[in-house]
């Protein structure tokens, strides 16, 4: 370092008093921006990093909720009499759940007697495919068409029956120089797979890709990226890899909005497809391994993790991650069992053999079910009341892993026990594949924050890599804002490729290619050029100002308890509280984990002079425009909003022809349902308002969207749950389609 | 030789011709008075669980982001002074090694003494060095040499970001936005 620069003549003015005078003065300015430089990245550094904890937080706790609502319903249909209303409601979600025979699969997949219109004006596909009509296809969703649903039936027919013969673990070359690409995450962005394609190139034998899972939820064209990864799939069975991800999983598919999409735009057999790929995600194969020294993964390892045990389990067996595999009595091994009519339905059988009670999930230890509306303080003071809601979380993961542990589908508990005590291990393998994040410290522990696999440390790596003789470890599973990120001293590689993910401008997508030398080439992008422009500074402004948007939200909603636990710290009801109190009661109530002091300016905008807060002028400053239903109970009204992901997902269960309509009878048993979840006490009264509210034409039916909407519950332009970038224009499933139904 | 396992430097050790100034060399954390108050610590304690990454929530974070930490917090060190109080560690020990709050909170009070991070004017003053012809604008290209040659050098990256849509047609620079574009986050 030093002053090197009295050689340069980069300083010397025409009129300068001296060379050295300029020099000091210069390096002094310099210094001066430098250091004011770093402060503004880390300034920026902190507001990325808390506005990211608000995104993620919040999309913690709804994968939280799935599986609590899941865990409940399970709990329903141990607890509820074979004729209550309730348990009929959502009896055959569960049924959905079998693991049949095959040749009753291919039934399922019958399109044979469904007609293409004349009018269709979406592609046509002939099988076996051919690369025209693949790169057709392509072009075709792009152009915002839709494949008929027959086609769709043949597409996964072919796509299963050519994934059943693919090993657990696919193991691929780099022999003939060839260059592999791998893609992340892709979340039903096709805007970003048609980005890649674009930059890279389309699959080919020259070409060959390999996706590290997670293609479908939270974007709109979920099923149109499905149908061209398996298409390229059928076209180059050898070159085009697939890996499972734990969003390739139909419990999380029903929250997380692929479930929906498929049943909006498939209306007469979007049931029919769901379930088939059902089937055909859990034979996806789990890992790629190549030149068997870089493997490839979705979630990532754990301290048990073994390569050779995972290529040897019956990997479709895991229809879902979250729920292990069902048992089947030994007896009845070669006889599909319908285990809910078996015993439930009266009369009517099906197999000779009397089958025992199910297993119940007594074991769900929570016998009050914990939900949002608890008011579970965590321990308060420091670190831990923030943290609190991990242990929350670690409760809940305890009480639901102890039920799924013990669930084991509805099979008979008379399985030996060894047999159970492989199958936990193998399941355990798979979870840990399918869920687990990285971390920077040693060791191994559970991941308590997503509620299933691990978080590992570079210890764990440096292990498994040397006993398995690889270099890297690539994966996916996390959103990163540069679309890509080393750790564990480069050893793993974690690929994102969904850009603007959280919010428009939030993030870039990456992939990457691979060749001989397995040194990894990263390509970033960023779907739609506006935000490609947009500073550092901007697009981390940006995605602040949307994150603050919808956690306002999230607190209004939770009013009436937030409002209790501030009067509990306000004993003489002078209306205000410390600032302490403040974020010790947010976050008592909102269990996000959040660094709310910090947020304190953003959410807060008047405070008094010694920075107590008014609570109350609070909320109006808060306050989100309420529907206009003056009738309709204040306390119900935020209690649907809070609730509506929950509320929303038990009506499409109840909706069984899927036709987005249930008749009143249904309605109200929905609410008697959310009434025993939620432990909270609608009237009749209540429960009639609503319907009367909605159901416009007297005929006793409620349309569920309008529903949603007309509570401001369905949120258009819900970017948390939507991740939309601005390229896609206007969303799919705001229009009535002009062009034919091409499911009919 | 065998290699030094020992960080903290002595200094009389090795007869190098530095010109070493007259201070301590060690940092010496339990003489720093801790002059916050209650709420100030209450804040830190927030920004600092922001940097934790560790999944327990053991409130630690690597050497690495102690300089990132505290001018997150409004302060505004060199690094010499991070690697200073920190114990002049190694490269390689500063992704590894790790810092809980109560060690932290000394290295920020230090730095709080430190002198001001500099003003408006200050900036604008620096930057006017360069401005060759007196008309209000430095040349991007000469900036961006200067930042990467001299003081505290940037790595070519972070001059790129920091310069991003700065320059107009010609590569020159208004300093006086700049300046406003740059304190105004």
């Amino acid at each position: 370092m030093g002053c090197g620069v009295s050689k340069s003549n980069l300083f010397q003015k025409s009129d300068s008093k001296g060379s050295v005078v300029s020099a000091v003065t210069s390096i002094k300015a310099a210094v001066l921006i430098q250091h004011w430089y770093r402060q503004y990245v880390a300034r920026m550094e902190l507001k990325r990093r808390y506005t990211w904890h608000i995104f993620q937080s919040l999309e913690y706790s709804g994968e939280q909720a799935q599986i609590k609502l899941y865990n409940f319903l399970g709990y329903l249909m141990d607890n509820f009499t074979p004729s209550s209303n309730e348990r009929n409601l959502i009896s055959h979600f569960f049924r959905e759940n079998e693991v049949c025979r095959d040749s009753e699969w291919e039934r399922f997949f019958d399109y044979k007697n469904i007609d293409v219109p004349e009018i269709y004006s979406g592609p046509h596909l002939t099988f076996p495919l051919t690369l025209e009509q693949g790169s057709g296809l392509v072009d075709a969703f792009r152009n915002k068409r839709q494949l008929h649903s027959r086609y769709v039936l043949q597409l996964l027919l072919d796509t299963w029956r050519l994934l059943r013969k693919f090993p657990n673990i696919s193991r691929v070359s780099t022999c003939q120089s060839k260059e592999i690409t791998i893609c992340g995450d892709l979340h039903g962005q096709l805007e970003d797979l048609l980005l890649i394609f674009y930059k890279n190139g389309m699959p080919s034998h020259e070409r060959p890709y390999v996706f590290n899972g997670d293609f479908v939820d939270r974007g709109d064209n979920s099923i149109e990226v499905l149908l061209i990864l398996f298409s390229f799939l059928l076209l180059y069975p050898n070159d085009v890899h697939l890996n499972r991800g734990n969003h390739e999983d139909h419990i999380v598919n029903l929250r997380y909005g692929f479930t929906k999409e498929v049943l909006t735009k498939y209306k007469m057999h979007g049931k029919r497809i769901l379930k088939l790929l059902q089937k055909i995600f859990s034979w996806l194969p789990l890992a790629t391994v190549i030149d068997q020294k870089v493997l490839v993964l979705h979630g990532g390892i754990s301290d048990t993790t073994d390569l050779s045990v995972l290529a040897r389990v019956d990997r479709h067996k895991y229809v879902s991650a979250l729920r292990p595999p069902k048992k089947r009595h030994p007896s009845t091994a070669n006889v599909s069992v319908d285990y809910e009519e078996e015993v439930w339905s009266s009369g009517r059988r099906r197999s000779s053999v009397a089958l025992p009670r199910p297993l119940t999930r007594g074991t769900f230890q929570n016998t009050s079910l914990p939900d949002f509306s608890d008011r579970v303080r965590p321990p308060v003071g420091g670190a831990a009341e923030r943290r609190g809601r991990l242990a929350l979380q670690g409760a809940l993961l305890g009480g639901s892993q102890q039920a799924l542990g013990a669930a084991a589908g509805t099979g008979p508990s008379q399985d030996s026990g060894e047999s159970s005590d492989h199958s936990e291990d193998e399941w355990k393998q798979i979870l840990d594949l399918l869920w687990s994040d990285p971390m920077t410290q040693d060791g191994c522990v559970p991941n308590e924050v997503r509620g299933g696999g691990c978080y590992w440390g570079p210890d764990v790596t440096d292990d498994f890599l040397s006993r398995h003789n690889m270099t890297l470890i690539i994966r996916s599973h996390e959103c990163k804002q540069e679309g890509y990120e080393f750790c564990h001293n480069r050893k793993v590689l974690t690929l994102f490729s969904a850009s603007n993910y959280y919010d428009v401008a939030s993030n870039r997508g990456a992939y990457v290619k691979l060749g001989p030398d397995l040194v990894p080439y990263l390509i970033q992008y960023q779907a739609s050029s506006k935000t490609r422009e947009l500073t550092v500074r901007q697009r981390v402004g940006q995605t602040e100002h949307s994150a603050l948007r919808v956690l306002r939200k999230q607190l209004f909603s939770h009013k009436s308890d937030l409002i209790s636990a501030f009067q509990d710290l306000d004993k003489e009801n002078t209306g205000l509280v410390s600032l302490k109190d403040w974020a010790e009661a947010v976050e008592g109530v909102m269990h996000l984990g959040l660094p709310w002091r910090m947020l304190r300016s953003q959410l807060i905008s008047r405070r008094a002079s010694d920075g107590a807060v008014d609570y109350r002028q609070w909320f109006t400053e808060l306050a989100i425009q309420e529907p206009n239903m003056e009738h309709i109970e204040k306390g119900l009204l935020e209690m649907l909003y809070r609730h509506r992901s929950t509320l929303e997902t038990i009506f499409r269960i109840v909706d069984t022809d899927n036709s987005g309509v249930i008749n009143m009878e249904d309605f109200r048993q929905t609410w008697k349902l959310l009434s025993i979840y939620l432990k909270m006490e609608f009237t009749e009264e209540a429960i009639s308002d609503l319907a009367v509210a909605i159901d416009t034409n007297g005929d006793g039916c409620i349309d569920i969207q309008e529903f949603m909407e007309a509570f401001r519950l369905s949120d258009k332009k819900s970017r948390l749950e939507r991740g939309r970038s601005m390229f896609m224009g206007t969303a799919h499933d705001l229009q009535r389609p002009e062009t034919v139904d091409p499911d009919l | 030789m065998a290699p030094k396992k020992k960080e903290e430097p002595k200094p009389v050790e090795a007869p190098k011709p530095e010109p070493e100034r007259p201070k301590t060399p060690v940092f010496d954390s339990a003489s720093v008075k801790l002059e916050f108050t209650p709420e100030q610590i209450e804040d830190f304690k927030d920004a600092f669980q922001l940097f934790d990454r560790t999944p327990a929530n053991e409130m630690k974070i690597t050497y690495a982001q102690c300089g990132d930490l505290t001018r997150a917090l409004g302060q505004n060190p060199t690094n010499k002074e991070i690697m200073y109080v920190l114990g002049k560690p190694k490269p390689e020990e500063m992704q590894t090694k790790m810092l809980n709050f109560d060690e932290f909170l000394p290295m920020h009070q230090h730095f709080c003494k430190g002198k001001d991070s500099g003003t408006y004017e200050d900036f604008v003053e620096g930057l006017r060095v360069f401005d060759k012809e007196g008309n209000g604008t430095v040349m991007g290209a000469e900036l961006r040499h200067v930042l990467s040659v001299m003081g505290e050098k940037l790595k070519e990256d972070e001059v790129e970001q920091l310069m991003q849509n700065q320059e107009d047609a010609n590569g020159c620079i208004n300093y006086e936005a700049f300046v406003k574009h740059i304190m105004a986050s």
